[in-house]
């Protein structure tokens, strides 16, 4: 960054100036003068740089030397900068307890869910991955539209492969966080987290059938912001005997210094078991039996227990 | 529904959908040619982009075009599969190492909908440990290197030997090929015995070169 050096390099003399001022008026007329002779004389020296560059940008003389690509380049190169001013600036904080609410079916059906859900910063909204999978990306900027304004919007993308344009895909379309499978090679999952941290967004690891999640931890090159404990739902549909491993949200938080997110289910049973046994962020979704308004009291008695 | 006999060339389009539509007109219009409606492009368009490819490709063919929906399915099986099959496509894939009840749930739900069931075996050691435990076989299993894998680690290799074993002991099964890239990949995988290759790069980097990529490709079945 140039403007940062040149900032430095001219603080003194403006200071000097100052303090010139304040003992002697004409010394710092005196000082002035030199000031304006130098940039004069050396009108390439950076400080003429720095006006240039904060007025000269939108003369018409410089926009025509501008070639085709540099423009496409300048373009490339604000796009993610703008997703994370307007969308991207909540992230997840440590110490909090979190509920996400998956939203899994039709957009219509998320409408009327999140409008009956209450306001806070502690209700996260999923946009679910058969939800990504019907409406593509554009499903994301739906809810957020939806959604209250500042509502922090998890990608469930289970990323497979090729997480960098999954990444900047999910980014673009305004989702907080996005998620890629535990299951995926270490490669993927480590261009995962670092595309993660250059979109400003947060990273969730989803540990579905992988039987330890720390030793899948341990073979990254940086951390995941958090871990989602997970048990699929057509596991749980057809084998009732597989529980979600709660003993390893102590062994992960033990170890590592991140948030651990429980898929819990249903019932406000489930969430309770899994804010018992110290997970940050517990996922809950709608069963086809249930109605919307369930959910949204499911919501309620969340926020309830948590206080 | 595919042949047992033919050797087919897996396309996968991961372009907008404008490029994608230009590229599948400048291709042959020859049956040997699957679409594949990539994930990154499932998850940008969702099923329009189905939609969109199946009507490109049987435009161009002149009868119904053989479309691979890349789901990558982890979870809640039935529902995705559904989705891409009122989309049009002929074909699903599911993760080998999702949880052996949604493999179960997806080979089901394919047949329910009347589509081909793929399970795709990207970073599984043991396509075999994977079948064994399924309660049916599906209709191609696709041997895979990841390409964020492939690109950060070049001694990971397609397990070439693993196709004659899988078609020794489930005689049915289809295998596809995917992580191969240059004509002499694809070669390497149809001596191998495989029925289909996928391929995808060279046509994302040069998508003007559509029509002679294909024709260099279509070469390698015919040998």
């Amino acid at each position: 960054m140039p403007t940062k050096n040149i900032k430095n390099k001219f603080n003194p003399i403006i200071l000097a100036i100052i303090i010139a001022m304040i003992i002697n008026p004409s010394l710092s007329i005196i000082l002035m003068i030199i000031l304006i002779i130098y940039i004069k004389k050396n009108p390439k020296s950076s400080f003429f740089d720095l006006i240039k560059k904060n007025i000269g940008n939108n003369t018409d003389s410089q926009t025509m030397e501008e070639t085709e690509q540099s423009i496409v380049e300048k373009i490339t190169s604000i796009k993610p900068f703008i997703t994370q001013s307007f969308f991207n600036q909540t992230r997840l904080v440590k110490n909090k307890k979190y509920l996400q609410i998956a939203l899994n079916s039709t957009l219509e059906e998320a409408r009327e869910i999140i409008s009956q859900i209450p306001v806070s910063d502690r209700i996260l909204i999923e946009a679910g991955t058969p939800l990504i999978k019907i409406y593509g990306a554009g499903a994301i900027s739906q809810i957020r539209n939806m959604a209250p304004a500042g509502t922090y919007i998890v990608a469930d993308n289970k990323c497979a492969d090729l997480a960098a344009r999954e990444v900047e895909m999910m980014a673009n379309a305004g989702a907080n966080a996005s998620t890629c499978l535990g299951i995926a090679p270490i490669e993927t999952i480590d261009s995962f987290i670092e595309e993660c941290g250059k979109f400003n967004i947060d990273s969730m690891i989803d540990m579905m059938n992988v039987e330890n999640a720390l030793s899948v931890l341990k073979k990254l090159k940086k951390l995941p912001n958090a871990v989602i404990l997970h048990r699929g739902v057509d596991e749980s549909e057809f084998s009732k005997e597989k529980q979600i491993p709660y003993y390893q949200i102590k062994q992960i938080k033990g170890n590592y210094n991140i948030l651990v997110a429980v898929a819990g289910g249903d019932t406000i049973r489930e969430v309770q078991r899994a804010i018992f046994n110290d997970a940050d962020i517990v996922v809950v979704w709608k069963n086809f039996y249930q109605s919307n308004a369930e959910t949204a009291k499911l919501a309620e008695s969340f926020l309830g227990e948590i206080r | 529904m595919l042949n047992q006999r033919s050797k087919y060339l897996q396309i996968a389009f991961n372009r907008s959908l404008d490029e994608v539509r230009n590229m599948i007109a400048l291709l042959p219009a020859s049956e040997k040619i699957i679409i594949e409606a990539g994930t990154p492009l499932i998850k940008k368009y969702g099923k329009t982009g189905i939609i969109a490819l199946k009507n490109w490709w049987s435009g161009k063919i002149q009868k119904q075009g053989y479309i691979v929906a890349d789901l990558k399915c982890m979870d809640r099986g039935s529902r995705e599969v559904e989705a891409v099959a009122e989309a049009g496509a002929s074909a699903a894939t599911c993760l080998g190492l999702a949880p052996t009840e949604t493999i179960n749930e997806f080979i089901r739900e394919c047949e329910k909908a009347g589509i081909d069931s793929m399970i795709d075996m990207m970073n599984v050691e043991f396509p075999f440990e994977i079948l064994q435990k399924l309660k049916k076989l599906p209709t191609v299993v696709v041997l895979h290197r990841g390409v964020d894998e492939k690109e950060k680690n070049r001694e990971k290799k397609i397990p070439h030997d693993q196709i004659h074993k899988i078609k020794g002991t489930y005689g049915n099964v289809l295998i596809s090929v995917a992580g191969g890239e240059t004509p002499r990949d694809v070669v390497r995988t149809f001596f191998n015995d495989s029925n289909i290759a996928v391929i995808w790069q060279s046509f994302y980097e040069t998508p003007g070169n559509t029509a002679n990529l294909a024709q260099e490709f279509l070469k390698t079945i015919k040998k």
